[in-house]
């Protein structure tokens, strides 16, 4: 079937789940959802998959808007990754929505809500193919919109609204920014982005430097990069449990998107500068968003910090890319942007996952603060698994997803030894470094995450008699954490597939060249090869199990160069197995030896001999955290506010009450200087406002004096 | 700075020599009676002075429990008539017949949690000493722990008390097995001066299978490490009853 057909089915799908909305009744509407939105999303696979296996593409031109050009709609495979990841969310998402949906039935109208989520899908899937900046502007405004407008679906909430309005006045501003990008960039007149790219090789310096700066910063408020990212975790906590994961896995890719089409393909940098920059940016997002998810409370306010540390992940590597390419290492930036595109493919996976699991226990429990959860793990074994694999994936450990794609990153911070400029070598080995403790703070913040909401003691009885999740919810997440681990055992499949989208941004240099040894991708005598060569990796263990495993196992990061003939490599699939042999081995061990001869007495647990073990007295994630909040109080810089009323004979206090507040440090250094000095600006203009009615027919004169002198003289 | 290299050599070794051999140091060790042969007329004196009933009555003259004496020395202070006192300290002894010492494995790491249960201060005082110089069990491979879960010996001092019933009973259930129970003191081995009351019972036995008792009121360090050394399989256990020797009576009352 022509790809055509298959975008027409895919919108016309959404076109009938909005008109089927309207024609269906409320309690009819969640089925509706799961059934068209999981067909949706496989078409949408289908048409995306084609295209990034296989290679074809299309370019559609469809209507020519007098004055402004011609829209057009082109699928490539840089397009068709973030569709297919696009596609890999919505399917789970979408299931998971026609059972978390029930919860607003009579409250809210789950109709205007399956109408609005159609449109968005149907945006989803037009902006990565929209080949103009007219076309994309007008998607990406009303996915804006559309994104407001589910953000504020449970909109008697004050905060929720309060969240919207922040979210949409940042994304306007930023659309702002991009829409003036994309007109620096149109310089021969022509919207179309292939016409943007040949304008764009001409460009000057300071026009370069505004289009990138304007770009980055544009997309940076979707993808939540600092310093514009502080809509997103209050809007990610406001918006409903079944939209979030549609939210931190599709739209948050899109900011992603933007920049590596605009910054990446449209305008590839020429000096080392603006890759700097998107490095500096990204690092400094990544630690800010770990340490405050470290410290929250609230899973879902967590995740959503964690979204945007993986968010800064991925543009410090895509800033590494952008160096590299701008210092022409073209091979060290495949790897960089395979690094950026696998950490967002594996966050889209395992972030919709968490987030259905938050949802699920959200609507089991009616709570989302750790300190109020505890002991799920009984009550809710499957959810509490599924969280679980999640955690270990984002935390990067193996044998799930995030281990690979953050090994890869962080490698190829190393990597930067390669570069000549001292300078450069040190910002990358400082931003390797924040990366890393990144690294190491999410270990921390997942922990927590799974440890004081699943383990333990309840805290509270919502959380000791939740009921099981049922199996509408499970699946899609069952279906996510088998992804997560399959992306995790397979990376040497994987980067073969992002080598695709990479190649016209790195120069058509390939990253799976540099990182997978290519005598596994088929030629078993690997002529291709120097003896030499091969014969370096087989020292390494590169051959182990040619003959007996089914995958490729190996991921090789770097062969090194004739000066230092270094082979950087890691196997998650070997890791997989021996793991699995470990584990099988010990119980196995434990079962014929130790268990047969000894019998397991089961008391309970040792509490220090008092006479209840109340759940308040257990840790909490409040206390598991703080540590962390004390080693970072520079950061964090909490206020105490000693709010006191109670005394006794007006001078004994009886009771001192003290209120812990804290400002996000972007608050703190950037918005809250520029809010008090526009209301400080606007007061100065208040006093012109004092009432006289002569005074305001001056004003009058003098501004026409001033207009009639300027039209005079100028 | 470096002087206390020297200083230490010179000093050489301050440590009892005991298990290796007798401990000879003045006060090292109370005493306790010893089974008397006395007339009849004056065993039954001599019984009725006892305030815990350690002194029991029998044919040829007064036996012993020497777990529930308390040194009140009473039984010493007569005129006309007193028992025999006994010095040394190898005093602890198997509760019952059945309770064994720990095999080898566990002979020369030997980790204890001790566990007040209403003691007097006394007892626990005793306990401390081990710890420091001069009695030193770490060089015996005893070690305490904070924490049941460790531990393979339970070492109970005091009178239990109503309240630490429950905590007692948790710290053992917590503890893995094999593990053995050691009471020192006789508060613990019998309710000593309090006897049995509504708040204290007649000694840790009736609440625990006690595997190791150790006599004394407090028992002094040396008695409480011959009870850890007994538990541990590296000491004979003594008896806990003096019988007055040729008696025609088998059985303790």
């Amino acid at each position: 079937m022509p790809m055509p057909f298959v975008l027409a089915a895919t919108l016309l799908t959404c076109g009938a789940g909005i008109v089927l909305s309207l024609v269906l009744d409320d309690s009819r509407i969640p089925a509706l959802l799961g059934c068209l939105g999981a067909i949706a999303s496989l078409l949408l696979l289908v048409l995306s998959g084609a295209s990034l296996f296989t290679g074809t593409s299309f370019h559609e031109t469809l209507w020519t808007i007098p004055q402004l050009g011609a829209l057009t709609l082109s699928l490539d495979r840089l397009s068709a990754l973030f569709l297919f990841i696009s596609g890999l969310v919505l399917l789970p998402a979408s299931v998971f929505a026609s059972g978390n949906l029930f919860r607003y039935l009579g409250k809210y109208s789950l109709r205007t809500y399956c109408i609005l989520y159609f449109a968005l899908f149907a945006t989803l899937v037009l902006i990565p193919i929209s080949a103009d900046a007219l076309s994309f502007l007008m998607l990406w405004e009303s996915m804006s919109i559309l994104i407001y407008l589910l953000v504020n679906y449970e909109h008697e909430e004050k905060e929720h609204t309060r969240a919207g309005y922040i979210m949409l006045a940042i994304g306007e501003a930023g659309t702002i920014a991009v829409a003036l990008a994309f007109i620096t960039l149109a310089r021969n007149g022509s919207l179309e982005f292939a016409a943007m790219k040949a304008a764009g090789i001409g460009l000057g310096e300071e026009a370069r430097w505004s289009v990138f700066l304007l770009a980055f910063f544009g997309f940076g408020v979707k993808a939540g990069l600092v310093p514009v990212n502080f809509w997103l975790p209050q809007a990610y906590t406001s918006a409903p449990g079944s939209f979030v994961p549609v939210l931190a896995g599709a739209t948050l890719n899109l900011g992603i998107y933007g920049i590596v089409r605009v910054n990446g393909y449209l305008l590839p940098a020429l000096t080392p500068g603006p890759g700097l920059v998107a490095l500096i940016i990204g690092s400094v997002t990544a630690i800010l968003g770990i340490l405050y998810a470290t410290t929250q409370s609230d899973l879902k306010t967590l995740l959503a910090h964690s979204s945007i540390e993986n968010a800064g992940i991925i543009t410090a590597a895509l800033g590494a890319g952008f160096v590299f390419v701008a210092l022409k290492h073209y091979p060290l930036a495949a790897i960089a942007f395979a690094a950026a595109l696998y950490q967002m493919l594996n966050h889209s996976i395992y972030k919709t996952l968490l987030f259905c699991a938050t949802g699920t226990v959200d609507s089991h429990t009616g709570t989302r603060n750790i300190d109020r959860l505890g002991g799920l793990i009984k009550v809710m074994p499957l959810t509490a698994g599924f969280f679980l694999v999640g955690a270990l994936s984002i935390a990067a450990l193996p044998p799930f997803n995030g281990f690979d794609s953050e090994w890869l990153t962080l490698q190829t911070m190393l990597q930067s030894a390669e570069l000549a400029s001292t300078g450069i070598k040190i910002v990358f080995a400082i931003c390797g470094a924040i990366l890393a403790l990144t690294a190491a703070l999410s270990v921390t913040c997942f922990v927590k995450a799974f440890a004081m909401s699943f383990l333990g003691m309840s805290r509270s009885e919502a959380a000791a008699q939740a009921e099981r999740a049922p199996r509408v919810a499970t699946v899609p997440m069952g279906f996510l954490a088998l992804l997560c681990f399959l992306l995790g055992i397979a990376p040497t499949y994987v980067i073969p597939i992002l080598d695709g989208p990479i190649a016209p941004i790195a120069q058509a240099a390939r990253a799976a060249d540099a990182l997978v040894p290519p005598f596994f991708a088929g030629n078993p005598h690997h002529n291709e090869l120097p003896a030499a060569f091969v014969a370096d990796f087989h020292a390494i263990g590169a051959q182990v199990g040619q003959s007996v495993m089914p995958a490729r196992g190996l991921i090789v990061m770097h062969r090194g160069g004739a000066a230092n003939p270094v082979v950087f490599a890691m196997s998650t699939f070997y890791t997989a197995v021996v793991l699995a042999l470990m584990l099988l081995g010990t119980y196995v061990v434990f079962r014929l030896i130790i268990s047969s001869s000894r019998a397991v007495d089961r008391r309970v647990v040792w509490d220090g001999g008092i006479r209840r073990l109340l759940p308040e007295m257990t840790y909490t994630g409040t206390g598991f955290s703080n540590p962390v909040r004390v080693i970072f109080e520079a950061v964090f810089r909490p206020t105490m506010v000693e709010d006191t009323s109670e005394t006794v004979g007006k001078h004994f206090r009886a009771a001192i009450r003290r209120t812990r507040g804290e400002n996000h440090v972007l608050d703190r250094l950037i918005l809250d200087p520029i809010s008090d000095a526009a209301l400080q600006a606007a007061n100065g203009f208040a006093r012109m406002h004092h009432g006289f009615l002569n005074a305001y027919a001056v004003y009058g004169l003098a501004a026409l004096l001033v207009a009639l002198l300027v039209a005079r003289f100028a | 700075m470096t002087n206390w290299v020297i200083k230490g050599l010179r000093t050489g070794v301050k440590s009892t020599r005991y298990p290796r051999a007798e401990e000879t140091a003045a006060g090292c060790s109370p005493g306790l009676p010893a089974a008397t042969r006395l007339p009849s007329d004056l065993a039954e004196m001599i019984v009725a002075r006892c305030p815990t009933g350690a002194l029991e009555r029998s044919l040829e003259g007064v036996d012993v429990d020497l777990r529930r004496c308390v040194h009140c020395f009473r039984c010493t202070r007569g005129s006309n008539c007193t028992v025999d006192w006994s010095g040394g300290y190898d005093w602890a002894g198997f509760a019952t017949e059945r309770t064994g010492a720990f095999g080898p494995p566990f002979g020369r790491s030997l980790h204890i949690l001790v566990v007040d249960t209403g003691d007097c201060g006394a007892c626990l005082s005793e306990v401390k000493q081990l710890n420091n110089p001069y009695y030193n069990m770490h060089r015996l491979g005893f070690f305490l722990t904070p924490t049941p879960r460790h531990a393979d010996v339970l070492l109970v001092v005091g009178a239990l008390t109503e309240q630490m019933r429950l905590p007692l009973r948790k710290a053992y259930d917590a503890m893995p097995t094999p593990k053995r129970v050691v009471a020192a003191g006789a508060c613990a081995l019998s309710g000593g001066v309090f006897g049995r009351s509504f708040i204290c019972s007649g000694g840790v036995g009736e609440f625990l299978p006690v595997d190791v008792e150790v006599p004394g009121n407090p028992p002094p360090p040396l008695a409480i490490l011959h009870g850890l050394m007994v538990v541990a399989g590296r000491k004979p256990p003594a008896s806990l009853y003096r019988r007055v020797e040729n008696s025609s009576a088998d059985e303790p009352r």
